[in-house]
């Protein structure tokens, strides 16, 4: 039974005179995830952030669970609590705990009690491998360990969709495994899942769909096989090709056509 | 033929002169409390989204800050009760001249501390589903009193000082009581001596412990 999670119905987005979003369609269903890919400037972290309305659309309609997210009269707190977003740049609140950060949304939004709260945080750093690290301030933890505080504080509201912007280019490179490693169990579990990012391996071994964004329309999408081995578009195959060039030139493993790492 | 210092004279009138450093650390105190209030709510009201509330609050910041405080302090001494019919004591009007003149350099300076949070800070709260004011509570404003906390120890400072300037409605602090045991002694050179040591005595361990706040804040940003 479909259950469509988020859908989005011709999204357009300009920033002045600069038209990011195109009319943009969209639907996600529930237990789906969904990776979206393409050049720099193709309007990925702006589609996101439209979702949550971080970014305010231009036009076009979000429906999030069936609520319309974009309607002038959406309580936006209370439909946020449903998506969870997870940022490059971490955005873990430097002033209160490992631990504090994960309570927060809970006990300020939700309400919850504090031992609940506090209970729910630790198994949630349990999860993502850093409960030993709950009473350090963020400052003190590698960028790998703030953003899987970060996935920690945005799964402790029991979000129904999560989103993830890019959150492992800001990584050193030896630290991205780990991040990647715990949205993939999040995917495993069931959990709805849109993600912004240029792992491509991620793509190919997670993703129920990839989603190819150009120019601020979807080009082309389907599932990872489809897209990675047998794109149909021109700008889809250069797009993958450029990228193959670069995954050569840097960590020598090459990717796409029926190689596997 | 040369000055005669005489400071036994002074001397003697000391305890006098000192009956007025109270009433200045009153001032002081008082008018820091009553501008961190009014100041807080201004710069929140500068933040707003709807202009009807931020464009009374940039007139209130920008008008304080570019008119000297002695004439708002006489302002509010002479032409308000002309205007209102209330009349308050010197002390009063002394007092809600103080705080009025300074909420308007604490509300910048809360302003500028809180778009200092970088924006990710503010996406991040949203994105929990916090409304604008637990953000405020939970995240903003307990980062930006951090920052604040140095700029508000050099308007401490300086509002030390410029409480003299209340002297001329009459109000009996530490200026007005020198000025009282210079015209009773003619010693006016010596009285203002002393009344310039006595200042720097009270101010300067406090002017080097907001130094160290300021050092502070930088070496850990």
């Amino acid at each position: 039974m479909a259950d469509v999670m988020v859908e989005v119905r011709d999204l357009h987005k300009q920033f002045g005179a600069l038209h990011v979003l195109k009319g943009v369609s969209l639907q996600v269903e529930r237990g789906e995830v969904v990776v979206i890919i393409g050049p720099s400037g193709s309007g990925k972290s702006t589609l996101l952030r439209c979702l949550n309305r971080l970014e305010e659309p231009t036009s076009g309609t979000i429906f999030i669970r069936g609520e319309e997210i974009t309607d002038p009269r959406a309580k936006l707190p209370r439909i946020r609590r449903h998506i969870g977003m997870v940022f490059q740049l971490f955005n873990l609140f430097p002033h209160m705990t490992v631990l504090e950060n994960v309570m927060e949304g809970p006990r300020t939004v939700l309400g919850m009690p504090r031992a609940e709260a506090e209970a729910r945080a630790l198994e949630l750093l349990r999860k993502v491998g850093l409960e030993d690290k709950a009473r350090n301030k963020p400052a003190t933890l590698s960028g790998g360990q703030q953003q899987r505080v970060a996935i920690a504080r945005a799964l402790a509201m029991s979000p129904d969709v999560m989103l993830f912007d890019e959150v492992t280019s800001a990584l050193d490179p030896e630290l991205v495994g780990e991040v990647l490693a715990v949205m993939r169990n999040l995917a495993e579990e069931g959990m709805t899942m849109l993600v912004v990012t240029h792992e491509m391996g991620f793509a190919q071994r997670v993703a129920d769909r990839v989603v190819f964004l150009d120019q601020g329309v979807i080009a082309e999408q389907g599932s990872p096989e489809q897209i990675f081995t047998r794109a149909q578009q021109e700008r889809t195959r250069q797009f993958l090709n450029q990228l193959h060039w670069d995954a050569d030139d840097e960590t020598g493993a090459p990717l796409g056509s029926g190689e596997r790492r | 033929m040369p000055y005669q210092w005489r400071f036994d004279v002074v001397w003697q009138a000391l305890p006098f002169m000192l009956q007025g450093l109270g009433m200045t650390v009153l001032l002081t105190v008082a008018a820091m409390v009553l501008s961190l209030a009014l100041g807080l709510l201004v710069s929140l009201a500068r933040l707003s989204k709807s202009s009807l509330v931020t464009l009374p609050a940039r007139a209130y910041t920008e008008f304080f800050r570019g008119t000297p405080f002695l004439v708002q302090l006489l302002w509010v001494y002479y032409s308000l009760p002309i205007l209102t019919g209330l009349r308050f004591s010197a002390f009063l009007s002394g007092l809600i001249a103080l705080a009025i003149n300074l909420g308007a350099f604490v509300a910048e300076i809360f302003r500028a501390g809180i778009t200092s949070i970088e924006r990710g800070q503010r996406e991040a709260a949203i994105a929990l589903g916090m409304t604008w004011w637990q953000m405020m509570r939970r995240v903003i404003l307990p980062q930006a009193i951090r920052r604040v906390i140095p700029p508000l120890g050099s308007i401490w400072v300086s509002l030390f000082k410029d409480t003299s300037l209340v002297s001329v409605i009459g109000v009996s602090e530490l200026m007005y009581q020198a000025k009282a045991v210079s015209i009773d002694t003619y010693r006016p050179m010596e009285v203002y001596t002393v009344l310039a040591v006595i200042y720097f005595v009270m101010t300067y361990p406090q002017a080097r412990f907001v130094d160290r706040l300021f050092e502070r804040h930088r070496v850990r940003a």
